[in-house]
Order: structure tokens, then sequence, then C-alpha cells
């Protein structure tokens, strides 16, 4: 450990030049390290060389344009939910519009200390199958902004998982921020997971959905997002008699990435979710996912709990009674 | 690498390998020894420390990233409310400082057992009652949810945070009470002069409550 070696970057520019400066060495980008210091305690990473980019504050930024919501990939998970709080409470209106699922995600990783130094980009690199911002990014069809000394590109979140801890990441790489495109900060969305007590638990599986909903008068407008209330407050009006114009729906811990379930969707997308809708679309949950039993549960568990925890995040995005 | 930073009220410089851990840090350096290793995984909590206010585990926080940065220890809670020698945690003339009204209602609710947990459980408290001085049992438990006791089942940690609430708003409203005139005169005398003499008051409470239970021990 006394061997690797240290830098501090102030900015992006600066982090990347100095990967660009380390050929030969094993670098890691460390941000939070609430992860990477776990790992390199343990000899499962052994890294030269960290490029610290957690005072950098361009890649800690929350901003609002035309295109979206755009996350930079090194802001505190606590920061994150703060700046729903702080908008929910009227204070700070910029951070308005984050999107309940990704909020609900947020606030399940770790304990109080885990998202004050753990980063939403962070939770994304570190790639593992159960990490609770990345089924919410795929339902909102995120962008990862890729950059490194060569350039940057844009890679879909649904596309940038390649296995346990695998990411589409080129050596020198970094993750410099998340797109939540305008078309998924309207709608509405909703995280479910479930792990063996609330406060400090990895998810045995989590489930997202994000849904588009149509009423013959138009589509259901005033979704999704934190704006208007406190996360977990009721938004918008009931829509349960709504067809459903479009759907994403993603789970987590239940293949060896975050998995988009495209079938379910098929079974939705258009149609009016009434309750056999609905079975229909949880049976193709559990035929879509590929669980495995490990040291945090069965695989017979985690087939069974994904189709409750489904129907749980439909029925919150629809606002129906029980699930 | 050189590292600059407040610790405890008090400005700092050590010299530290940039990814030796904060917690080996602070135990095996600079001698403070409040600070307790669990799991060294950020799993247990114990090791939490307060960085600019907020709650972090000391064991997956790398040295370098104290730079500049505000950090408090649990020996820096009781010194914070007297003229102590603060990064050490003893008092002016080598007597222990008037401990924290959370430290007292920690002793007075019986929320220490094996007192392992007890540092970390005690500085998540103080961040949540800084940011939310009138918590519910909900919001208690919530913040306390990365601190681990296998001790007590939480039932008396939670009690004693919300006796450290109450008394921290009677105290707030003690001082309101005062007349703008006392309130500027006490105020003259020091940075928050006059909540620290109310504090002091319930304190001194909680102690002779504790005195009486040593002598029946």
């Amino acid at each position: 450990m006394t061997a690797v070696q240290y830098l501090r970057a102030e900015n992006l520019a600066q982090a990347l030049a100095q990967a660009a400066a380390a050929a030969g060495e094993r670098m890691k980008f460390l941000a939070g390290g609430t992860d990477l210091c776990v790992q390199i305690a343990e000899g499962a990473l052994d890294p030269t060389l960290l490029i610290d980019i957690s005072a950098a504050e361009e890649l800690r930024r929350i901003e609002h344009g035309a295109e979206g919501l755009r996350i930079g990939a090194a802001l505190p998970i606590a920061d994150l939910l703060e700046a729903a709080r702080a908008a929910a409470a009227g204070k700070r209106t910029e951070s308005a519009g984050i999107p309940r699922c990704l909020l609900q995600g947020a606030a399940a990783i770790g304990s109080p200390q885990i998202r004050q130094l753990g980063t939403i980009g962070g939770n994304v690199c570190n790639a593992s199958p159960c990490g609770d911002t990345l089924a919410p990014l795929i339902v909102l069809a995120a962008g990862f902004t890729l950059s490194s000394a060569r350039g940057s590109r844009v890679v879909p979140a649904e596309e940038f998982f390649l296995g346990p801890k695998a990411t589409v990441l080129e050596p020198g790489e970094i993750l410099e921020s998340i797109l939540i495109p305008a078309s998924h900060l309207s709608g509405r969305s909703a995280f479910r997971m479930i792990g063996k007590r609330n406060g400090q638990a990895i998810s045995q599986v989590n489930v997202a959905v994000w849904v588009k909903l149509e009423q013959s008068g138009g589509t259901v407008s005033g979704g999704g997002s934190a704006a208007g209330g406190a996360p977990g407050a009721a938004e918008g009006t009931p829509a349960a008699g709504n067809s459903i114009e479009d759907i994403r729906i993603a789970a987590g811990s239940v293949a060896p990435i975050p998995l988009r379930l495209g079938r379910a969707e098929e079974r939705l997308r258009g149609s009016v979710p009434d309750e056999a809708a609905l079975q229909a679309a949880a049976k193709a949950v559990q035929e879509e996912i590929r669980p495995i039993s490990d040291v945090r549960t069965s695989r017979a568990y985690r087939r069974g709990v994904a189709a409750s925890l489904f129907m749980d995040v439909m029925a919150e995005v629809l606002e129906r009674e029980g699930g | 690498m050189l590292l600059e930073f407040e610790l405890n009220g008090r400005q700092t410089r050590v010299e530290a390998e940039p990814t030796q851990r904060t917690l080996d840090l602070l135990r095996d350096v600079l001698g403070l020894t409040g600070t307790k290793e669990g799991c060294g995984r950020g799993e247990c909590g114990a090791c939490t420390i307060l960085l600019d206010g907020k709650p972090v585990n000391s064991c997956l926080l790398y040295a370098a990233k104290l730079q500049g940065r505000r950090v408090t220890t649990i020996e820096g809670l009781a010194a914070a409310d007297s003229a102590a020698d603060s990064a050490s945690g003893r008092g002016a003339e080598g007597n222990p400082p008037a401990l924290h009204p959370l430290q007292e209602a920690f002793l007075s609710e019986g929320a220490v057992q094996c007192g392992f947990c007890t540092p970390g459980m005690i500085l998540s408290a103080k961040s949540l009652l800084d940011q939310n001085p009138d918590p519910d049992v909900r919001e208690i438990e919530e913040a306390l949810s990365g601190n681990l006791c296998r001790c007590t089942g939480y039932g008396k940690i939670v009690k004693a945070v919300q006796k450290a609430a109450a008394a921290a708003q009677a105290a707030a409203a003690q001082t309101a009470e005062l007349g703008p005139g006392r309130r500027a005169a006490s105020e003259k005398s020091g940075n928050g002069a006059a909540v620290r003499s109310t504090k002091a008051k319930s304190a001194g409470n909680a102690k002779s409550d504790r005195r009486q239970r040593g002598a029946s021990r």
C-alpha cells in the first residue's frame, strides 16, 4: 500500500493529463473511495497510481439544460439527495427535477457515512450488478459521457456494463458526467430494493421502472420528479386507467450486469395496465432475469421477489392501491 | 506528504503517507484513540468521524483527502465547549473538560454498554442534531443506520439522542428568554457563551446523576 502513488486532480483536464502521462502504471481514478479502498485493502486491486478526482468542482455539478439533467460523476450521493431536498423545500430550483427512481436508488445505498463519501459515478464505475443507481439510470435512458485525453464519447447506460466490475471504460478513460435526457425527465418512475435490513444492506434484488402514460386527452404530465414535493410524496394524478405510451424496466442483482427487461416492457407498451397485463408482465420479468444463488440469497428467492418488486414499482407509478 | 487540516478546532500539520487510512493517522500518529476500528471496511461505523461536519468512515478515507478539511473526532466534542487543549481532549489544567450534552445523555440513559460503538454513534448523532435540532425517531434511526451496536438493541441510544435534543432545545429557549441586553452582554464574553452556560447547567444535572450511580455501584 505504501508504494502506491497518489495524485490529486483539481479539474478534469488535469486528471486526463495525469492519466495520459501514466502509461505503464496500474492507474485507478479515485472518487469517494468507499469501494476502491476496500478492494485495495483486501488485495482485489493493486494499483500503482491513484488519481483523486473528488476535488474537481466541475465533476460535482448538477445542471439543467435543454438536453436534460446532467450530473457530474464525482457528485457525492448525499449531495444528490440534499439537492433534491433543497429543491423540494423551494431553496435551490436548479436542482429540481431529479427523477424519483434515481433518488430512491441513491437513498438505498450503504449508510449515511457511505453516501457522504461515495459518488454516483463511483456507483456506476464500480459496476456491481447490485448497484442501486444502475437500474434507475438504465430506465431513465441515461447517457454516460466518457472522456480521455483522446476525446469524449457517449455510451448509453444499458451498454456500459460488461459484467461484475467490468465496463466499457478504456485505460485512462473517465466517466465525466451522466445525462438524463429531457424526454425521460417527464413521465413517472419508481425504484424498490430488498435487502436483509433497511440500513447498510446490499440489494438482493432491485427493480426500477419509468413510464410515460397516455390518456385520450393526451400524455399525462407532471410526474417522475421531486420538483413538486419531497421524495416519495404523491405526484400527478391517479393514472390507473391510462394506457402506457412508453415504458422501461430494469433490475439489479439478477444477472452479471444490471439488466433491461425488454420482453416485460413489450407486454405493457401501448396497453392499458390492468391486473391481467401486469401479471403477464411480471411473469415476463421472471423469465427474463438470470439470477444465481450466492452469499446474499438464493436463485429461487430472487426470481420470486423480482416479480413482487416489479408489481410494487408499477403500483407506485400507476398510483394503485396494493400491488 | 505534508497534511494541513483543522482537527478538533486546531490547525494541524502532520506528515503522512497519502494512502494511509485516516483511522490509522488519528490513532497511531496523532494519539486520538477514541476513534475505533470495527470492521475496517465501512460497514460498522465504529470509526466514524465528522469531515466538515458530516459523518464519514475514517477506515475508508485516505489521509490525503483531509487536506484543507475540518475534522472532528470524539475527543473534540467535550473540548469544543471548554477552553481546553482540544486536539488532545484534555482540559486546560489537565482536568477532563465538561462533556458534550450528547455524551451526558448517553451516560444518563445507559446507552453505553461495551462502549465500542459509542464514539461513532455520538458523532453521527451530533451531525444529525447540528442539521436537525428536533428529529423524530425515524430520523434518528436513519441517521444512526450506519452505526452498528451489538449490545444495546438501539432503544437506549435513540432515547439518549432524543434527550440531548430536548436539552439543547430547552437551552435555546432559555437563551431566547434572556433580555436582548443581557444576551448581548453575555455574547461579548465569548463565542456562544450564552448557550454554553445553559448547556453546562444541564450537563451538571446529568453529572450528579452519574455520581449517584457511581456511588451505588
